[in-house]
């Protein structure tokens, strides 16, 4: 029992443990040892997550494996680590990731290798994290703590503009977890002392930053307090998200970072944002969310769109991978905010497909760009006979991403759709359009990269991926094609922490089922639809 | 009586005696200079044992002195800068040629000066503390005779300091002439305390203080002494004058008044704290010398650390003991990076300089790196813990406006320090390498930096607590 009460932080700090380890036990010039070492760890951290999957009981406790004790007792700060079923499957994504971002890194970088793989796991440790606290303060450190070892991969190891990138991101992110942060004191005030400045008096509990305890009384806070708080919290997720208009600086950073970086930037760091309002908007704070409803479908859908039609636009295929990110996470924030539960699962497996699959396209965009270094669009063409495998990979990376039957895509953006419809019919007809322009922008960057002749010389003889290269991507097939075609697990596991959510930010979806669809929940039938 | 009053004192005797040892043994024994500092460091660390083991009674000396826990606090504080400084200083002195026993005297007196400061409950003690640590310091300033520079920065000190000390000597007098007595606890009861003159009083000696923090607008001094200093010499000001001089400033605001402060003193001491962070960080951010930044940001933090003392209470006083002792590590580990990586006094310190420097030292480099994020506030370092408590508890003061801009502050500043590091590691190392020294002593002391910065930012615990048992002397 022992090592179960202490998994979540074994699944952590191992990534750290391996840094360390790394740091001081592992010559410099020893490059083999730092990526067999660095590979055993975050190898090994998935290997223990997958635990998770087993261990977590869906109609257990709310919060399970629970470790808490008293941190900084002097301001009611607790080291709190516990998972429900939306942080279960984000950390088996990162681990996923994590492990994937290290072999695929091999022959990516070529210089600082130590330091590389330091910081890798150290961002690991950060990002785990994250989905594990339960305690403002902490979630509030391991949030920060990730933007150090981001800032170093990109701009040491990035593209040419790396140093604006990596500053812009740095910045960018610190703004909006700082306004976050008055958010958090504005919650702890709350429910202790209260503010005379508002003219609150404070519900006089005793002083603590316990996300589960202040879930039971935030939800009565007053509205004006709620909107301001949501205010708060809102810049700093959908600056994560990114949500438009806060994108801005997602690009450049994808752009330049190396391929890993790109990976968890867009498999791992973005889910933050969307896991910020799933974990604590959303629950904490539900009359100002349903206030808040327009906005942020109005924003979701513009960036639905706006992401399509700028991808459509680019010329180099990292750029455009990074923009279409834009536009997915689009899709998660709709199926967010449509405030029901499929919107809801929908959203959260959304999140996880793009994991996979834009985690995927950046693998291959950089699996291409370590051979000609270069990303244009126009320098390519008719790859499909030169590289057969790679060509195959991409196709079934390509069509997750828009979304083909059988594949994750799929099943993520028809239960949003669904859940989007239920609230307005209006909100899946525009999303619907972003679906088509996706496929448009996608199947056009395939069709320039892969079809026709070879035009260039250069391409004439590239090497198709290699034995590793394919194992970095056949996970990433493998589970495109699980959720696509038996999604049934997944959903399983998320749907009472999803069901909480919804009690808690629209109580009266359960009481008048006139309005939802029939007794079955929609995404179980959308899952048997497709696996049948 | 008298002997167990001397008892009390027995760190601070014995170290302004071991001054006068060193100073002498410079003279007579000159073989022994390369264990100055040996001696020095042992001698501040027995003070140090001493003060822990005896009992803190709290007033002795007919309640001029108040050995309480805040007094206890800032003694510890003070040696531990003193002995980090001391660290950083030998290897820079040998280098420099400037070995002397002198240094190390006035290091110790100075570090008197500040303890005297820190458990002075009368004013005219407070002076005599004062002007112990002002013209130790003077003289350290100046320390590198030959340097213009050096030499310029010690005339500013002395002329802004007898300045403030006269401020301070007439805002005394006033309020003597007030209340008829010069002992704070005296005050607090003395029905005219709260009088015009004594207001007066009250603002000539805050305005002396603000001075010794380099508040604004009393920091015009600060870039030029910080850049002309020896650079040890500049660690040790840049924290140990302020951490005194916040301490008398708490102690003179809680014994004017009472449990709260005045909507007066709450206007003027923000204004201070407000300009301080705007000022300190808008014109670091313009700064090429990584001293003068340093300086632009040593402003600015002070006026973090005022925050605290404006929101006042428990709270308050706690979130600005902790954030000294933040800021002891974070900027001694930043002036021990600055001084291994300035070959002479003469050249500027110039953050240029550092390009690509991380992978070739990479120890100094990490300490300097991690004090520049510990500076900007990132968790899970110190600095985030000390302007989380300040912020937080000028929030439950009921001035959220105040911990709005500390946080807008800050994030300004966060673009000057990662600056640093991205000049560390992300620029190429020039072509004409400069010939920069790492002295082992230097490295060990970074090592004591960046295992505090980070051990004190996961568990802060035990100096929050320690923190908070200071910051009772307000509840009595």
């Amino acid at each position: 029992m022992e090592f179960f009460s202490n998994l979540l932080n074994i699944i952590c700090y191992l990534p750290l443990v391996g840094a360390l380890f790394i740091i001081f036990f592992i010559n410099k010039e020893n490059t083999k040892a730092i990526k067999l070492w660095a590979t055993l760890f975050a190898g090994a951290d998935f290997l223990i997550s997958l635990a998770l999957w087993f261990r977590y009981d869906p109609n257990g406790e709310p919060f399970q494996l629970v470790y808490k004790k008293p941190w900084i007792p002097a301001i009611g700060a607790q080291y709190f680590f516990g998972v429900d079923g939306i942080s279960v499957l984000l950390i088996l994504l990162t681990t996923l990731l994590g492990f994937i971002a290290v072999y695929s890194s091999f022959t990516a970088i070529t210089h600082r290798e130590k330091e590389y793989y330091v910081w890798l796991l150290v961002l690991q440790t950060g990002m785990l994290g994250v989905f594990m606290a339960l305690d403002f303060v902490l979630f509030y450190v391991f949030w920060e703590v990730m933007l150090v070892p981001m800032y170093f991969l990109i701009g040491v190891w990035g593209g040419p503009r790396k140093l604006y990138a990596a500053i812009k991101f740095f910045l960018y992110t610190l703004v909006g977890s700082v306004l976050m942060l008055v958010g958090i004191l504005a919650l702890y005030f709350y429910n202790s002392t209260g503010f005379a400045l508002v003219g609150l008096p404070g519900l006089g509990n005793p002083a603590t930053f316990d996300v589960t305890e202040l879930m039971k009384v935030a939800p009565s806070m007053p509205l004006s307090l709620q909107k301001w708080i949501f205010l708060a919290f809102f810049v700093g997720f959908a600056i994560k998200v990114p949500m438009f208009p806060f994108h801005t600086w997602l690009p450049d950073a994808h752009v330049e970072a190396p391929t890993a970086g790109s990976v968890i930037l867009a498999g791992v760091l973005l889910k933050m944002g969307t896991y910020g309002f799933l974990r604590f908007s959303l629950p904490l704070l539900p009359e100002a969310s349903r206030w808040a409803v327009p906005w942020m479908v109005a924003l979701a859908i513009i960036g639905i769109i706006y992401g399509a039609l700028v991808a459509m636009a680019q010329q180099d295929m990292k750029k455009l991978v990074a923009y279409s990110s834009v536009s997915h996470l689009g899709f998660v924030m709709l199926g967010m905010f449509a405030l029901n539960p499929q919107g809801l699962s929908g959203s959260l497996l959304q999140m996880i497909n793009h994991g996979l699959s834009t985690g995927g396209l950046f693998l291959l965009v950089g699996i291409i760009y370590e051979r000609r270094h270069t990303r244009g669009l126009a320098e390519f063409g008719g790859l499909a006979k030169v590289m057969p495998v790679y060509a195959t990979l991409f196709m079934i990376i390509t069509m997750a991403s828009i979304g083909l039957p059988t594949l994750n895509g799929f099943v993520g953006e028809l239960t949003i759709l669904l859940g989007a419809f239920n609230r307005n019919p209006w909100w899946a007809v525009a999303a619907a359009t972003g679906i088509v322009l996706g496929a448009a922008y996608m199947l056009w960057m395939y069709q320039r990269v892969f079809f026709g002749e070879v035009v260039h010389e250069e391409n004439k003889n590239l090497a198709d991926a290699n034995l590793r290269e394919q194992w970095t991507l056949i996970p990433l097939v493998l589970l495109c094609f699980w959720i696509g075609l038996y999604p049934k697990p997944f959903f399983k596991i998320m749907e009472p922490s999803i069901r909480r959510v919804v009690q808690v930010v629209d109580p009266q979806y359960f009481q008048a089922p006139a309005a939802s669809l029939p007794k079955a929940p929609a995404q179980e039938g959308a899952a048997h639809g497709v696996a049948e | 009586m008298i002997s167990l009053w001397l008892e009390t004192i027995v760190p601070e005797i014995a170290l302004v005696l071991l001054g006068g040892v060193l100073v002498l043994l410079d003279a007579f024994a000159p073989r022994l200079r390369p264990a100055f500092a040996w001696i020095t460091s042992a001698g501040v660390l027995m003070a140090l044992v001493i003060r822990w083991s005896t009992a803190a009674p709290g007033p002795v000396w007919e309640g001029v002195l108040a050995v309480d826990d805040l007094g206890r606090f800032l003694d510890t504080y003070v040696l531990v800068a003193c002995t980090l400084a001391l660290l950083m200083a030998d290897p820079y002195l040998s280098r420099t040629k400037a070995r002397y026993g002198e240094y190390y005297g006035l290091l110790l007196w100075a570090a008197v000066g500040a303890m005297t400061m820190a458990k002075a409950n009368h004013l005219l003690v407070v002076f005599v503390g004062l002007e112990l640590l002002s013209i130790a310091l003077y003289v350290l300033n100046a320390f590198h005779r030959e340097s213009i520079l050096s030499l310029e920065a010690g005339w500013k000190y002395l002329v802004v300091g007898a300045f403030s000390s006269a401020v301070f000597l007439f805002g005394a007098a006033l309020l003597y002439g007030a209340t008829g007595t010069l002992s704070l606890p005296h005050l607090a009861s003395s029905p005219s305390a709260n009088g015009t003159v004594a207001a007066l009083a009250a603002a000539l000696l805050a305005s002396a203080l603000a001075f010794k923090l380099a508040l604004f607008p009393f920091h015009a001094w600060a870039p030029d002494v910080y850049q002309g200093s020896p650079t040890p010499v500049t660690a040790f000001l840049s924290v140990v004058p302020k951490g005194a001089a916040l301490v008398v400033l708490a102690r003179v605001v809680a014994y004017l008044n009472p449990q709260q402060l005045t909507p007066r003193w709450t206007a003027a001491l923000a204004a201070l704290a407000v300009g301080s962070m705007v000022l300190g960080n808008l014109a670091a951010i313009a700064q090429r010398d990584l001293k003068r930044m340093l300086a632009y940001s040593g402003i600015a933090h002070m006026g973090y650390a005022l925050v605290g003392l404006v929101a006042f209470g428990a709270d308050g006083v706690t979130g600005v003991l902790v954030y000294i002792a933040a800021y002891t590590f974070m900027n001694i580990a930043a002036f021990g990076a600055v001084s291994a990586f300035s070959e002479s006094e003469e050249e500027p310190h110039l953050i240029n300089d550092l390009a690509g420097q991380g992978w070739e030292r990479p120890v100094v480099s990490f300490a300097l790196s991690l004090s520049m994020f510990a500076l900007a506030g990132i968790p899970p370092t110190v600095g985030f813990v000390g302007k989380f408590l300040v912020f937080r508890a000028a929030v439950n003061a009921e001035m959220v406006w105040l911990a709005v801009v500390g946080v807008l502050a800050s994030l300004v500043s966060v673009f000057y320090y990662v600056r640093v590091v991205y000049y560390l590691y992300m620029k190429p190392l020039p072509k004409r390498k400069p010939a920069f020294s790492e002295p082992w002593a230097v490295k060990a002391l970074s090592v004591v930096c960046v295992l505090a910065m980070l051990l004190l930012g996961v568990f802060p615990q035990a100096l929050v607590r320690l923190s908070q048992q200071a910051a009772e002397f307000l509840g009595r």
